[in-house]
């Protein structure tokens, strides 16, 4: 079965999120044991597991008209590493971060805003801690099936991306091989500003918007 | 929901009746301390666990707990402020004399319900670092005469500082704003707020306001969770111990429109 590609997120503080290729003949679980051997032999230790997921809502009929514009697609956003928080973020826009209760108002909006129940996409998977870094090696699903791959790498003194691009660079190279990925294009020319856990919801939105895409297209492929 | 009990990444700091101030205002009243969320990133790293969250910190979807305000309100000239918070320093909780200054915006949504989504955004102007606080108050319960406090649905949620951006974003509109000052007090799981409200002469200007009226606002409020009836007696209770300085009622805000 051919595989579609994983993502990578490069999420740190400064974290880097991306996708992860599946690896050739490979399913997604042999893929994802492939790399987190690989860190293991490192010396990465496993510290328990994480989750980060993702519901779509978007503006329901009755305000599109009076408001004059495009129906908005808004993300609702939880991470693990954040029990507490919830993350409400529009693509392009604003990221509002809100303590847990944020869930509560939206199902009291839902005559506004519209959960697209069928877009929720999550990805779950291990921790690893290797020194100052924080690698998080996830399986993206959405409903039942597996899309992807998300591999997270944090390192955890810097919030500075330029202070430690390179570094994260150079270890990201030790267990992804070529499959390293460039600087993310959210950051653009923030590369000096500094680094909060929105930059992360927002990469993995960007993450989990390519994966839904791509297997619209890859569905022909499919063995 | 989301379980939200025990230790997270951050400690959970509490900031007595504050999450951008004590919230009153027509309408609104912070009833506990707010717990804060993932705060805005400081500007150098905090000290980090590296372990993983305990397994019961994981997020619980499914099911929502409702919580419900039960309100009492009245007011007091403000020549008489000063007997008044003389009365509740010695009825309430001992605990630092709390003032607070806030700036609370009013946003309606519209849509083609009658009548538009109601949210309030305030934040502290004179607390630096805390968060703001979004609140949702349904409409006032009608029927058990009996029930002494007028009770409302409510959600209070603490937002990072981008909150009106981001309502904004979603499509509400700002309504109105204003600014209150006052005091706080705390008996048990009661909060008594006495506040004046102000009206900005300049929008998004609060360095020029001016006082609404010749009086404090004098607010009793808890938030529970919903069925909990019984605490609108301890309110009436309260209340009796506060006159004649303050006649505190269950005011229906429809029948003042």
């Amino acid at each position: 079965m051919r595989l579609l590609n994983l993502f990578c997120c490069f999420l740190v503080f400064y974290d880097s999120v991306s996708q992860m290729p599946v690896a050739e003949g490979k399913s997604v679980q042999q893929t994802v044991e492939i790399l987190t051997r690989k860190l293991e032999l490192l010396g990465a230790e496993k510290q328990g597991t994480f989750c980060v997921d993702c519901e779509t809502y978007h503006t329901a009929a009755s305000t599109m008209g009076n408001q004059g514009q495009a129906g908005k697609l808004m993300y609702v956003m939880h991470n693990s590493e954040y029990p507490l928080s919830c993350f409400a973020l529009f693509e392009n826009g604003p990221c509002l971060i809100a303590d847990a209760n944020f869930d509560v108002l939206m199902v009291k909006l839902k005559g506004f805003f519209q959960n697209a129940k069928a877009n929720k996409i999550e990805s779950r998977g291990t921790r690893y801690q290797y020194c100052d870094f924080l690698v998080k090696v996830g399986t993206v699903t959405m409903g039942p099936s597996a899309r992807g791959i998300s591999v997270e790498v944090e390192y955890c003194p810097c919030v500075v991306a330029n202070d430690c691009w390179n570094l994260l660079m150079e270890f990201m190279q030790s267990f992804m091989g070529s499959h390293t990925p460039g600087i993310p294009s959210m950051f653009g020319n923030k590369h000096d500003s500094i680094y909060s856990p929105g930059d992360t919801m927002a990469q993995y939105m960007e993450l989990f918007n390519k994966i839904r895409k791509q297997q619209q297209v890859s569905v022909a492929g499919i063995r | 929901a989301r379980s939200d009990e025990g230790v997270g990444r951050r400690p959970r700091r509490r900031k007595r009746g504050c999450a951008g101030g004590a919230r009153t205002g027509a309408g609104g009243a912070l009833e506990q301390p707010v717990k804060r969320g993932a705060p805005a990133a400081p500007p150098y790293r905090e000290a980090k666990t590296m372990e993983a969250p305990p397994v019961t910190m994981m997020p619980v979807t499914g099911g929502t707990i409702n919580m419900m305000e039960y309100l009492l309100q009245g007011s007091v000239l403000d020549q008489s402020l000063e007997s008044l918070l003389h009365r509740l320093r010695g009825l309430c909780d001992n605990m630092e004399p709390e003032t607070f200054l806030d700036h609370e915006m009013v946003f309606l949504l519209k849509g083609q319900q009658a009548s538009p989504f109601v949210l309030r955004a305030r934040r502290s102007m004179d607390k630096t670092g805390t968060p703001w606080h979004l609140r949702y108050l349904g409409q006032p319960e009608m029927g058990d005469k009996n029930r002494h406090a007028l009770v409302r649905n409510c959600v209070d949620i603490a937002t990072s500082e981008n909150l009106t951006d981001f309502l904004v974003e979603m499509g509400f509109r700002m309504d109105h704003e204003f600014v209150t000052k006052g005091h706080v007090f705390r008996k048990g799981i009661m909060k008594i707020v006495v506040y004046k409200i102000f009206r900005i002469l300049v929008p998004g200007n609060t360095d020029s306001i001016e006082p609404l009226s010749l009086s404090y606002l004098v607010e009793l409020s808890i938030v529970a969770p919903a069925g909990q009836d019984v605490v609108s007696d301890d309110m009436r209770n309260f209340a009796e111990q506060l006159k004649p300085l303050v006649h505190l009622e269950k005011i229906d805000p429809k029948r003042l429109m």
